[in-house]
């Protein structure tokens, strides 16, 4: 149950939710938990809500924690 | 000048020494890890122990006894996460009840709840809303929207927990903790910076094979220095803040409470429940639920497991008379749980 899904904002509506896009699949969730998110935006999906932005690739943002080890050791 | 290239592959295979204890939290994470074979990767000299972060896993018995009391006694049509339908209680599991007539759904969301109790306004729709800071806002946002639309069919059965205590009560399971990505995508990295000032190590991870592994990795070089240290290594999802909007409702609409811990037992203000003026919304208060007596599996080891004091196949029960179809106790039920996931997947370790 405790699953995230990335998903693409496709659109906001007035009444607080927002039209995303996970793979594929559609679904309506709530954007209340997130301010000025915009069509296009990568956010994280958790039990029917946007929780978070999602800013990076994976790729990138593990390859910059690996440059900063290796500096490091 | 030439770039080292170790890669986080080769950090956690290559390691030899003293044994590194790392705690996974989140449920996802023990099942992403079993899923992508990344034990199996590891050095002799770093144990993985699954930790308390399933939900599902470390929902109290007497929970399931008093969803399942207002299924049967009160005609409550219980929505719920698919995860806790076969979540033993002291008599039944909430299939059980649903075998003996009680309505049961599973649903998505809390607001797919809220929808079902809209559609269906002479019936007592009952969300059973578990989960650690990373759903409870969802919750809120439910009782928020039923409030909005008049519902008078609508309550909330809480069981809600939030990390810090747990963190707190198992720090001393493990080296450090592998934190999970998505309760401090809501809470932001403060938790674990108060529990580095406390001498508590730990990494923030995501959840792809690439993120599991470098937070792994970063975790076994850190700690190979003996220096409590602190990592976010989500930085993509996890803010130092957090989701501010998400605090401030929950704050708003939620208070801290004592809760039981499945195999656990209760630490204080772990949980969060309704405050006094959502009483309406509040299935405990609206339907006086009081006096039921409830009794855990002695046989179920949960508690060890989740403590990291023992593994699942240590269990006498384990895969004899408690398998994912027919499961003893929690950690057996959902994929996200030790027990269930140590099944599916052979039980290597
Ligand atoms: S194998 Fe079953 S009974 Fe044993 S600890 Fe795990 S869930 Fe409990």
């Amino acid at each position: 149950m405790c699953v995230g899904l990335p998903a693409r904002i496709v659109g906001i509506d007035e009444d607080g939710t927002a039209l995303v896009d996970a793979s594929g699949a559609k679904r309506r969730v709530s954007a209340a938990l997130l301010e000025d998110l915009e069509p296009g935006d990568y956010v994280m999906v958790h039990a029917g809500a946007a929780i978070a932005r999602i800013t990076d690739e994976d790729s990138h943002e593990t390859e910059q924690l690996m440059d900063q080890l290796m500096i490091e050791i | 000048m030439e770039k080292q290239t170790k890669s986080a592959r080769e950090i956690l295979q290559d390691y030899r020494g003293k044994k590194i204890r790392i705690m996974e939290v989140c449920g996802t994470h023990t099942h992403e890890i079993f899923r992508l074979g990344i034990r199996g990767l590891l050095s002799p000299d770093i144990q993985l122990i699954s930790g308390p972060g399933c939900p599902v896993c470390v929902t109290p018995v007497d929970f399931i006894d008093e969803a399942v009391y207002l299924a049967l006694e009160k005609g409550v049509t219980i929505c719920t996460f698919g995860d806790l339908v076969r979540v033993p209680g002291t008599k039944m599991s909430l299939a059980g009840a649903r075998a003996r007539g009680a309505a049961v759904k599973v649903v998505y969301s809390p607001m797919d709840a809220v929808d079902y109790a809209a559609g269906h306004p002479d019936t007592q729709v009952c969300f059973l809303s578990v989960g650690f800071e990373t759903t409870t806002p969802s919750s809120c946002l439910a009782v928020q929207k039923a409030k909005q639309e008049g519902l008078q069919n609508f309550t909330i059965l809480t069981a809600n927990k939030t990390m810090p205590s747990a963190y707190e009560a198992m720090k001393d399971a493990a080296d450090f903790y592998l934190y999970p990505g998505h309760v401090h995508a809501i809470t932001g990295t403060k938790d674990c910076l108060d529990m580095l000032d406390k001498g508590v190590s730990g990494v923030v991870a995501g959840f792809t094979g690439k993120e599991i592994l470098t937070a792994l990795a970063v975790g076994v070089a850190k700690a190979q220095k003996g220096e409590p240290f602190f990592v976010n290594c989500y930085p993509r999802v996890v803010t130092e803040k957090g989701s501010p909007a998400a605090q401030k409702l929950v704050a708003e609409m939620m208070e801290p409470c004592d809760a039981r811990w499945r195999g656990i037992g209760v630490l204080k203000d772990s949980g969060v429940k309704l405050r006094p003026q959502w009483g309406d919304y509040d299935a405990r208060v609206k339907f006086d639920i009081k006096g039921i007596e409830s009794r855990e599996n002695p046989a179920c080891r949960c508690g060890d497991v989740l403590q990291g004091k023992c593994s699942p196949s240590d269990c006498r029960v384990f895969g004899k008379g408690c398998t994912p179809e027919h499961p003893v106790g929690a950690c057996m039920v959902s994929g996200e749980g030790a027990c269930s996931a140590f099944y599916l997947y052979g039980g290597i370790i």
